[in-house]
């Protein structure tokens, strides 16, 4: 594997399109294959249920984000763990709209971010579903999801609307400027 | 003379065994009393009139004489039976027919698959659905529930990624350990079984005398199906199993779009349970009775498709022993054993036209007029006047499945083989991995059991390696299909086993999901298919990845050194001259990688010639079965010379046993200098193989191959190999031609031959050299081998497959003996008696 690794490793210099790996995680429901596809296609699909996990790689502001968008039925969230190693951003999704489970997000939220392989990972929280009525604003997400909490880690909470592709741009903006700047990218 | 050996070297050899794989569970022989020694066969004839002179010189005059008489009772043709008397004086003529028809003939044909067994095809059927709030759940099991996690069952039925392709399919295996309970539950609901029919047997015959059952047999195929029992067929040949047998899993998942379910989608799999390995014939069926069910999801639809497929008859398939199994499946011979099927249906005509199903039959009476038998495709058969039909091809028996209303053909494989589990491409898999490296050619880290030819291995020489070591294996197929990822498993496992070897697939996991990984973590060597990426992201899980979209394999950065070992050392010690030749981690890779110590890089030169020339799976099947067949005896050659001994190949080692001593055992080399590089080559994975399931299950298999193998003492691979690889002088292959023309007399023993001279090799060409011999008497010898083989039923195949040459010589040889003995006779009639004049042949 050395050989083969280190001439990978070499292209990625010369091209700087190194490929930076963003798990996209959430509660069912929430919109995550809508926003992977918004993104890789510029397309709105009608997304089935997510049996297992969705893989797309995209390039987006010169970097290459392979994205994984993994199910989140409650059954299968125990799995989320085996997609931690070496992601080097979570983008947590959350259905505005859906005031009775946003404390479960919250939970899960926390469970994720507490694990050691997550330790440092860049949060981008996107508040989807803004146009259905009653949906949380971005200052309620981010108290009920207890973000202040979290110490030295980057985090930013983007308000969306997913099937327009509405705050997509902002969010992910905000992601690639910070994993621009963070060590692991920039070189070792 | 078989079954002398068995009775003798069973004691000493078991203990030998116990010591030298201790712990590992091997079981004790049987008594030799439970191994019914098969009706007819010559040897058992011979047995008590052992040659007690040495064999050399005898047999020429003898057998002259005995021609003599032979000849004017019978006329023109040889009987293979005079070969006989000629050893053995103490026989009689009137034998003769006995050990004739014993070379055609071995045993009374059974059905695999009997009418009216119990063993069901298919034992449930399953049904699960992705709930859009719970997940996968199970919705449906017939008849029962299996026991078990439903959950873990719902989620294996459902693979990652459903949602995306309209239809899947998976298949996976359960290890379901039937309890004492249900052992004996069994058992006496098959002793009540038995009783039943016996009661039933007995109401139609009147009353049974004991000596009913000796005549039948002679051949009485009548009643088969009735007098059919599980334990008949585990007491002629000893059951080659480890543990229950597994439960197979074949499963298909459609995702269909519905707008008015919540978010669009409904996701059903359904899933057929069977113990048969040919689960791949369901697939159609399945594809019905899924559609079904999606119309009316109610758990009849489950028993339909349930009795659909238990009622397939497969009881007009013959049961081939073990030998036949080999010789069918390395042959490409579509009319191999063709006569067994002849058999089974002249029987069930007979049977069903309420003849008398006790007549003997068999091959030495003229098989009766056939009324109704053709073969599959032919023209008689499609103009539908045929109500039996012979397979088109013997390798797989036609069948049908009715589900509602509409037939669906089938195809079962008749020679079914340890390891081979469903539907699967060798050549797909050698050709995904073998392609990317031919055209950039992959450089592995090394690690000893696995990168025997350097660095530059190939990459399916160390796929096979990692399968011999017992690694961890993923087979990973990202954005692929489950089923062509649980397809490579499969094949993985066949391409390790040959047949010959077990213990792949039971800890072969042909589609798994991240829902597993905690338990599969805990097998020690697995195969699993996988389609989540993820798992390249944890080298910590697998020692060898294999991507199939790219086709690149993978050596892991956390894999497990290789430990030095005893063996390892020893061979060292032994072999100093070759010592820098074992390619281990410590020792630079340069000079192994170089020269081909294994044969490996030409051996998967010729694998790629054949798969380039369109040879088809069978040939690749056949090589690779032979390759790993040369690595066992080469394992066995290696532990006898550096441990000295193995149990990985038992002959007879009693004193007594003259030929055996005389003759040699074991894998064959031109000279020392090339064995030992060989070995060299080979040390680290052999070292590597011990110690694992497969290793072990190898031993209790040679162990149990041993009690039903005729001519125990001989090793007629290694006098095959010495006519084929080595120079011999003539008094050297005199006495092979001796020894095989002398003690391959029975219809087992001639399988034996045939599989070690396979037809994808040179078939008897080897034998055939016998009658080019410069000793007369080796020419008249290999000819009545020859003579023999060719009246065999599998034989004839073997035979006509010789060049024209050959046969021209046979027929030359055949006229000199009958002229020589015709002139004898004319002698004696003389009143005169002269020595034999010994023409030369040119």
């Amino acid at each position: 594997m050395g050989a083969s690794m280190s001439i990978s490793s070499l292209f990625g210099k010369l091209f700087g399109s190194k490929e930076v790996r963003i798990l996209m995680l959430g509660l069912d429901a929430a919109g995550k294959t809508t926003i992977l596809y918004k993104l890789k296609l510029n397309q709105t699909m009608t997304t089935l249920p997510t049996v297992g996990f969705n893989v797309e790689t995209f390039t987006y502001r010169n970097i290459k984000f392979n994205m994984w968008d993994v199910g989140g039925q409650d059954k299968i969230r125990p799995l989320w763990r085996h997609y931690y190693s070496g992601a080097q951003g979570l983008v947590f999704v959350v259905d505005s709209s859906d005031h009775r489970r946003i404390d479960e997000a919250k939970t899960e939220l926390h469970r994720i971010l507490n694990d050691l392989e997550m330790s440092n990972c860049l949060l981008l929280v996107l508040a989807n579903k803004q146009d259905l009525e009653g949906a949380m604003d971005p200052q309620t997400i981010t108290e009920k999801l207890e973000l202040s909490k979290l110490k030295d880690r980057p985090w930013f909470v983007q308000p969306a609307i997913a099937i327009e592709g509405e705050g997509l741009p902002e969010g992910f903006g905000w992601l690639s400027d910070n994993i621009k700047k963070s060590p692991r990218y920039t070189g070792k | 003379m078989a079954s002398a050996h068995a009775a003798l070297p069973a004691l000493p050899r078991a203990d030998s065994f116990a010591s030298l794989a201790h712990g590992t569970g091997l079981q004790p022989r049987r008594p030799l009393s439970t191994i019914p020694t098969p009706p007819l066969l010559a040897t058992e004839t011979l047995q008590s009139a052992r040659p007690t002179r040495s064999p050399q010189p005898a047999p020429g005059r003898t057998s002259e004489l005995d021609r003599t008489s032979d000849l004017s009772a019978k006329g023109k043709t040889m009987s293979t039976g005079t070969r006989a008397s000629s050893h053995h004086s103490s026989l009689s003529a009137g034998e003769h027919p006995r050990s004739d028809a014993a070379v055609r003939r071995p045993r009374r044909l059974r059905s695999q698959y009997p009418r009216g067994s119990a063993e069901m095809h298919v034992e449930y059927i399953l049904v699960a659905s992705f709930d859009i709030d719970r997940g996968p759940v199970m919705e449906h099991q017939y008849p029962v529930a299996i026991t078990g996690d439903e959950h873990m069952l719902a989620e294996l039925m459902l693979p990652d990624q459903a949602h995306v392709r309209n239809q899947d399919w998976t298949i996976f295996f359960l290890h379901k350990d039937t309890t004492q309970e249900e052992e004996d539950a069994e058992r006496r609901a098959r002793e009540e079984r038995r009783a039943r029919r016996n009661r039933k047997r007995d109401r139609a015959k009147g009353i049974i005398h004991e000596s009913d059952d000796e005549d039948e047999e002679g051949g009485g195929l009548g009643d088969d199906d009735d007098d059919w029992d599980d334990d008949v067929s585990t007491d002629t040949e000893p059951e080659i199993g480890e543990g229950p047998p597994l439960v197979y899993v074949l499963n298909l998942v459609n995702t269909k779009q519905d707008k008015t379910v919540k978010r669009g989608a409904v996701v059903k799999a359904m899933a057929i349970c069977t113990r048969h390995p040919f689960l791949h014939i369901y697939k159609p069926i399945l594809l019905l009775a899924l559609e079904e069910y999606f119309k009316a999801p109610v758990p009849e639809t489950l028993a339909m498709l349930y009795n659909a497929v238990n009622e397939m008859d497969l009881s007009l398939m013959p049961k081939l022993s073990f030998l036949e199994r080999h010789l069918l499946q390395s042959s490409d011979n579509k009319d191999l054993f063709v006569e067994k099927f002849e058999q089974m249906i002249q029987a069930r005509i007979a049977e069903e036209a309420g003849a008398d199903v006790n007549r003997p039959f068999d091959a030495s009476n003229e098989p009766p007029k056939r009324p109704t038998i053709f073969r599959s495709g032919s023209k008689a058969h499609v103009e539908g006047h045929a109500a039996y039909v012979v397979p088109r091809d013997t390798h797989e028996f036609e069948s049908k499945v009715m589900y509602k209303g509409i037939p669906i053909p089938v195809k079962v494989p008749v020679a079914v083989m340890p390891e081979i589990v469903g539907d699967f491409s060798l050549i797909k898999l050698i050709q995904n991995f073998s392609d990317p490296h031919s055209k950039t050619p992959q450089t592995f880290p090394l690690h000893p059991h696995l990168t025997t030819n350097g660095p530059n291995t190939h990459p399916i020489i160390v796929l096979v390696n990692a399968l011999l070591t017992q690694k961890r294996i993923v087979f990973l197929g990202h954005n692929m299909p489950s089923g062509e990822v649980a397809e490579a498993v499969l094949a993985a496992c066949a391409l390790a086993s040959g047949g010959i070897l077990r213990s792949f697939t039971r800890y072969a996991f042909p589609y798994t999901d991240l829902t597993k990984i905690d338990d599969l973590l805990k097998v020690p060597g697995f195969i699993a298919g996988v389609t989540n990426p993820t798992f390249e992201h944890h080298p910590e899980w697998w020692d060898l990845l294999c991507d199939l979209p790219t086709g690149k394999i993978k050596i892991s950065s956390k894999i497990e050194p290789a430990p030095i070992t005893e063996g390892l050392v020893y061979f060292q010690q032994q072999n100093p001259a070759y010592a820098n030749l074992v390619h281990n981690s410590s020792s630079s890779s340069g000079s192994s990688s170089s020269n081909d110590l294994t044969g490996d890089v030409a051996f998967m030169a010729d694998i790629m010639r054949s798969i380039a020339t369109r040879a088809g799976e069978r040939v690749i099947r056949a090589k690779w079965r032979a390759w790993v067949l040369k690595f066992t005896r080469i394992a066995a050659a290696f532990e006898e010379s550096v441990y000295g001994a193995s149990a990985l190949y038992i002959g007879s080692d009693e004193p007594e046993a003259d030929i055996a001593a005389a003759h040699g055992h074991g894998y064959v080399w031109v000279d020392e200098a090339t064995k030992a590089r060989e070995l060299a080559g080979n040390v680290t994975r052999i070292e590597g193989w011990r110690n694992t399931r497969s290793y072990y299950s190898f031993i209790q298999d040679v162990a149990r191959l041993y009690t039903i193998r005729p001519l125990k003492g001989l090793d007629l691979a290694h006098l095959h190999d010495r006519l084929r690889a080595q120079r011999l002088t003539p008094a050297q292959s005199r006495e092979i031609y001796d020894t095989l023309a002398r003690y391959v007399r029975s219809y087992d023993e001639i399988c034996l031959l045939l599989s070690v001279a396979p037809e994808s090799q040179a078939g008897l060409f080897y034998v055939a050299l016998g009658l080019f011999h410069r000793d007369r008497e080796v020419r008249f010898r290999t000819a009545d081998l020859l003579e023999r083989i060719a009246e065999h039923e599998a034989g004839q195949h073997w035979w006509r497959a010789l060049s024209r040459f050959e046969k021209l010589a046979y027929a030359r040889i055949r006229r000199e003996a009958d002229a020589e003995a015709r002139a004898r006779l004319e002698r004696e009639d003389a009143g005169r008696f002269s020595p034999v004049d010994h023409n030369r042949v040119s």
